[in-house]
């Protein structure tokens, strides 16, 4: 395995003390995120460092259940837990969008417990007229000044074209590991690429555009993987744990194109801030990326559309986590869609934090299985 | 089981009832018409003003339940792939929906023409509308707004973008219509809304007196009229009839109980089990009054409607009302409240389907213990799934934590 995915895969496993380290060799302020939909190029420009929340340790669920009750998603009530037992002591803050019912309800339980000098909602519109990108800008003009109160500093107009730059470069290297992903005999494979995408949560971006350079040089010079015989994309919400994308890698299939928070949906498109200013830019990108919270039916089913065929694929997995309302609620209609407008078969998973795997592991193989009996 | 009470209802009960029929008749026969959010939803008023006949998928899902069909339909909808960690209200809808509709309570909920949806309340309900939008294939109007979670300190621009999703939303109305809505036909929508608001807080105070004049159950039923009925003269006279009685009630010093009989004045927060409205004579028979609930009390009629400007009003509907806001919002109204109202005890269902008045209930409770020493029960279950009601074990807590009041 090359040393570069070897580093990225112990950032994500050794996320907490990576976080922790930075935060006593460089001082910088950090500031946790949750979903795609927050526009991290603000707190960069702050000249603080944004990290996307997600459960950083594998350790059962004890005191958060006092605050956020056990029928919300496991996911966000394992990063409370972690956030009350002190284990995230490197943060000073958080961002929390409107977005799923959780989130959006974890932000009045973390006010109130307020365990960080930092928190602030932001206001994510669930439409993409140019009524609610003119609304959303003014909602990240109000998330600047909160964060120039809390640093001291203001945030220019330089400084903001400067981390629209940074992440859109980081943006576009991601895409061009997940591009390899799509071809006949992937070099590089899907739990790799998770990894690579989770990383760039973790460290600085420019480090971690800096790595992924080094990494698409390496790779140009992989030879070809096995091909992939059995090709799946995988959908569903905050799919955050690479045991599953392990499990079904060993079960003979490869993930060649993915519709998840930790996957696609951090990296699609670049913000183009030449033709206005850099808060309706990165408005008009942040209010596109395809959530289920905010996304009507059809559009995601547009935007998996597009990638079952350019990727193509041969069947789709749904592993959507339990208490998981949007998700669970697009389910049905874009099941029905894929399986009519492309006649591939589907299968449904629940996931769950720390999950036992095993039972899911019976599932999907036998639906790979399937899937080769029909030739891929 | 829970046991039934004997005591004599308001009268106006009966007025509420014809009214909910007249409207269910109305569905059946109105056209066009629309399925309607019932969480604040200014298009209530522009519905009306305009000539469209507003249903209303969550009060049907109510109804379901109490009927106790909530079984039936969620199952469809779970055989549909909804799933059960859905909530309640949404997989009864799609239910009945897909469901073959065999004398289906008031004659059903028909087939709509339109959909009326804002962002006010939670996911859930873009998902679900979202979602009859994919069945029904039909025009929908869609108001977004922001979430204000400190309503004393919230941005112009909030205002302001709400103002112009109204605006939006007028001109698609009025070409689904084919009928202009005039300022004047607005207005006096607005003024009719404000209207039946203004009553609607006068009922409430009146629910400070000792002894209470009438039960949760009873202002669980007047609180149709300030969802369904806002935007009519009809809502007016009903709920201005309701007022009169219950104020009458006051005068009288008629209440479910004499003031001695009176034993505890409980708060009853969440939406009820609407498949069990028993519960409420279980507590009757036990000397218990619910004057007060965050669930008549914040989240409709919180909004002063002015005819004289009519947009705004509906915007400021759209932005306010406990499902819009924060629970540190609603724990600093409850403080005020339960001493206003005379409350000593709470009763806080942990519903299950209903996330938006749930999560932070653990909070809340320790805050009012705190603040207020006052005892409290939390129960766990779901507003209108029966199945994951445990009737035993809600009694056994309930029969305990009433001994523990005395």
């Amino acid at each position: 395995m090359s040393n570069i995915l070897e580093h990225m895969a112990r950032v994500i496993q050794d996320a907490s003390m990576v976080l922790s380290k930075t935060r006593e060799e460089t001082g910088c302020k950090m500031i946790g995120i949750f979903h795609p939909v927050v526009p991290e190029e603000l707190i960069y420009a702050a000249g603080l460092r944004p990290v996307r929340l997600f459960p950083y340790i594998d350790d059962f669920i004890t005191e958060g259940d006092a605050h956020l009750q056990t029928y919300l998603c496991s996911n966000v009530r394992a990063v409370w837990d972690q956030v009350i037992k002190g284990k995230y002591s490197y943060f000073d803050g958080a961002i929390i969008p409107r977005s799923c019912e959780a989130v959006t309800f974890l932000y009045q339980t973390w006010k109130r417990h307020n365990p960080y000098p930092f928190i602030d909602y932001i206001n994510v519109p669930w439409k993409r007229s140019e009524n609610a990108i003119d609304f959303f800008a003014k909602e990240l003009g109000r998330i600047k000044n909160d964060l120039e109160g809390f640093t001291g500093k203001e945030i220019s107009e330089d400084s903001l074209h400067n981390a629209i730059r940074v992440y859109n470069r980081n943006r576009g290297l991601l895409r061009k590991v997940c591009e390899l992903k799509k071809a006949e005999s992937p070099i590089i494979s899907s739990t790799e690429t998770l990894k690579v995408v989770m990383s760039s949560f973790i460290l600085d971006k420019e480090e971690h555009s800096g790595l992924m350079e080094q990494l698409l040089a390496e790779l140009s010079k992989r030879s070809q993987g096995p091909r992939a015989k059995v090709r799946l994309l995988v959908t569903g919400g905050c799919v955050t744990d690479a045991r599953l994308w392990e499990m079904i890698e060993d079960c003979g299939a490869c993930v060649v194109a993915d519709d998840v928070n930790n996957g696609s949906r951090s990296v699609f498109t670049a913000v183009n801030d030449t033709m206005e200013g850099p808060l309706t830019a990165l408005a008009r990108r942040y209010v596109m990326v395809p959530c289920s919270f905010n996304t009507a039916n059809a559009d995601r089913f547009t935007y998996i559309s597009e990638m079952v065929m350019e990727s193509n694929v041969h069947g789709v997995i749904f592993a959507i986590n339990r208490n998981c309302e949007a998700e669970k609620f697009d389910y049905p209609n874009l099941d029905l869609k894929i399986r009519e407008k492309f006649d591939l078969p589907t299968l449904h998973i629940e996931t769950d934090y720390l999950t036992d795997m095993a039972p899911l592991r019976t599932r999907v193989e036998a639906f790979i299985e399937m899937l080769n009996a029909k030739g891929g | 089981m829970t046991e039934k009470t004997k005591r004599e209802r308001p009268a106006f009960n009966k007025i509420i009832s014809a009214a909910i029929e007249s409207h269910y008749n109305n569905i059946q026969t109105n056209r066009p018409m629309g399925y309607a959010l019932m969480a604040p939803n200014p298009l209530v008023e522009i519905a009306y003003a305009a000539g469209i006949q507003p249903a209303f998928p969550e009060n049907y899902a109510a109804v379901s339940a109490v009927k106790h069909l909530s079984r039936k339909y969620c199952e469809t909808a779970e055989a549909h792939n909804y799933a059960p960690d859905i909530c309640s209200y949404c997989r009864n809808n799609l239910g009945y929906v897909y469901d073959s509709k065999e004398n289906p309570p008031f004659g059903g909920l028909g087939r709509p023409d339109l959909l009326l949806l804002t962002s006010s309340a939670c996911t859930h309900y873009f998902k679900w509308w979202d979602a009859l939008h994919e069945i029904y294939k039909i025009p929908m109007i869609y108001i977004n707004t922001p979430r204000v979670m400190e309503p004393q300190a919230m941005p112009d621009y909030y205002l302001a973008y709400a103002i112009r999703e109204i605006e939006a939303a007028i001109i698609q109305v009025e070409d689904i219509a084919g009928t202009k809505i005039t300022h004047e036909k607005l207005s006096q929508a607005v003024t009719l809304s404000g209207e039946v608001v203004d009553y609607w807080h006068k009922l409430l105070d009146l629910q400070k007196a000792e002894p209470c004049p009438v039960n949760l159950t009873d202002i669980s039923n007047a609180l149709f009229v300030l969802i369904a009925l806002v935007g009519k003269q009809e809502g007016v006279d009903v709920i201005k009839t309701v007022y009169d009685e219950t104020k009458q009630r006051v005068t009288d010093g008629i209440g479910i109980f004499t003031k001695e009989e009176e034993k505890h004045r409980l708060m009853w927060i969440n939406i009820p089990f609407w498949f069990n409205l028993g519960l409420f004579g279980y507590f009757e028979k036990r000397g218990c009054v619910f004057p007060l609930s965050d669930y008549t009390q914040y989240i409709w009629g919180t909004t002063k409607m002015d005819g004289a400007k009519p947009i705004e009003s509906l915007a400021r509907k759209a932005l306010e009302g406990e499902l819009n806001s924060s629970l540190d919002d609603q724990i600093e109204k409850m403080l005020v409240d339960i001493k206003e109202y005379h409350i000593d005890g709470i009763i806080a269902h942990s519903n299950r389907s209903c996330r938006v008045l749930s999560v932070g209930i653990p909070d809340a409770v320790k805050v009012i213990q705190k603040e207020l020493n006052l005892p409290s029960l939390v129960l766990d279950g779901d507003h209108t799934d029966e199945r994951v009601y445990s009737d035993a074990n809600i009694m056994n807590r309930i029969e305990a934590f009433l001994e523990m009041l005395g």
